[in-house]
């Protein structure tokens, strides 16, 4: 039981016209773990992210997230994105809805709980991220930092099994990236599973159980964020994470 | 005598005043009448052309943009005529108030379509992407998350078109809608005199003018939100 996965992808393609953006991709996530996805700019890792809850519809392939074939015509897309929580790399909350509203509106209209009850658990999830005192607060009078922490609290609520993360500190100031990560560790060690598509070489370096390094819409290289850091195989790989590495030596 | 030919005898007679009140009162309520019937049924036809149009479905967003296209390229005026002397001659003889809050209807709701479907491609993608990822459905998604946002943005336009639209209403005296200009028009004829036709002008700001101030303090204290 623990070891299936909770997500796994085969021979992922996606095509947009001519273009192949995703060449066969294969990877899996065990429950309780906390894989990072690294990669070039346009390597496919978001393209990857965003099909594993069908934001993008793939050409082809296999995905299961928690039992859902996600690419099954009869699958419950809506059933499914409740197991399958995604945070996103601008944030994306609702800017006409308070801090609270946004994370309690799947709550009620879709899970068609109470308003009392939503919003106690819209409250709870605030809490965790270190948001409780913002719940009045509408997007545009918090910092990106907080905004984000707002994002994942709206993805927690859910009860998701899995959370999908896009790039989740890209478009951040650097100093409001930690608060974000800090997050993110304590989601890994309360045992949520994550899939992080990230450029936050130390995070996935300290943080990730495994590390799949993309490029060309294919995984090149995946293992222990050791292995994968320390003492990477592939050239490719080796030149990706070098700049990184030859940052730590110094 | 002089007061016979005086600017107050001719235009602000209290006499003929006080004698086609009435009448230009029923005239005022169907005017109001008319008025808020297209306001209610061209915003919501409009609303829910751009939701259909937000499916994003070729034919029928094709279809939805020929209409508002179309409309918005004939006079207000040209409808209305049209489908008056028109529909009796394939057997739909209309009254003048249903061809009037059809015609204005329409020419209203193709403007509205416009504003509202402006304001919903002007969201983010990201907004629809995050709701759903949610679970929320495509109509719960739009519902709750982006026509709020949209609808917001598009009140400055739509408020105006609402207003320009309505006041279109007077039209309406082409084919003998019995409302306040038509009324104005018959009582000043009778009389021989105009001021029938400065109560109606004045009618017409002290029905208009609120909702003018109103769509301004709407895009003043909603839009922003």
């Amino acid at each position: 039981m623990e070891a299936n996965p909770i997500l796994s992808i085969s021979e992922l393609r996606k095509q947009y016209g001519q273009t192949e953006v995703l060449c066969g991709v294969n990877l899996s996530v065990k429950r309780g773990e906390l894989v990072c996805v690294i990669g070039p700019s346009g390597s496919g890792k978001s393209t990857m992210l965003r099909c594993c809850n069908l934001l993008e519809m793939p050409t082809s392939g296999t995905i299961l997230a928690n039992g859902h074939d996600v690419m099954d015509p009869k699958t419950d897309i809506n059933r499914m994105r409740q197991d399958v929580g995604m945070v996103f790399q601008q944030f994306n909350l609702y800017p006409h809805l308070t801090a609270v509203e946004n994370v309690s509106l799947a709550l009620c209209k879709v899970q068609k709980r109470k308003p009392a009850e939503a919003r106690q658990l819209a409250m709870a999830s605030l809490e965790r991220v270190g948001l409780g005192h913002k719940a009045e607060a509408m997007p545009s009078q918090l910092s990106g930092g907080q905004q984000q922490r707002v994002g994942i609290a709206r993805a927690i609520a859910l009860q998701p099994q899995i959370i999908l993360f896009d790039e989740p500190t890209s478009a951040l100031d650097p100093e409001l990236v930690d608060d974000v990560l800090a997050v993110m560790r304590e989601l890994r060690e309360s045992g949520m599973t994550m899939l992080v598509v990230t450029h936050e070489m130390a995070f996935a370096h300290a943080v990730a159980d495994h590390v799949v390094f993309m490029d060309g819409g294919v995984v090149i290289e995946h293992g222990t964020a050791k292995q994968i850091f320390e003492n990477p195989q592939q050239t490719r790989t080796k030149s990706f994470v070098s700049r990184y590495s030859s940052r730590l030596a110094h | 005598m002089d007061g016979n030919s005086g600017f107050f005898y001719t235009f602000f007679n209290l006499e003929i005043a006080a004698q086609y009140a009435p009448a230009l009162g029923a005239g005022a309520l169907i005017t109001l009448g008319t008025g808020a019937a297209v306001v209610v049924t061209g915003t919501l036809l409009g609303l829910l052309l751009a939701i259909l149009r937000a499916l994003d479905v070729r034919p029928l967003t094709m279809a939805i943009v020929a209409f508002a296209d179309i409309l918005r390229s004939l006079p207000p005026l040209v409808i209305l005529i049209v489908l008056y002397f028109g529909l009796p001659e394939i057997g739909l003889p209309l009254s003048a108030f249903l061809v009037t809050w059809i015609s204005l209807s329409l020419a209203l709701a193709a403007y509205a379509e416009e504003s509202i479907w402006a304001g919903i491609s002007s969201l983010p993608a990201g907004q629809m992407e995050a709701a759903r990822s949610t679970g929320l459905a495509w109509w719960s998604a739009m519902r709750w998350v982006i026509l709020p946002q949209a609808v917001r943005r598009a009140v400055p336009t739509l408020t105006n078109r609402i207003i320009s639209i309505t006041k279109n209403t007077a039209l309406g005296s082409v084919v003998s809608l019995n409302e306040l200009l038509n009324a104005a028009q018959g009582a000043s004829s009778m009389s021989g005199n105009p001021t029938p036709l400065m109560m109606a002008a004045m009618s017409y700001v002290i029905i208009f003018l609120p909702l003018v101030v109103f769509s301004r303090w709407l895009e003043k204290n909603w839009v922003r939100g």
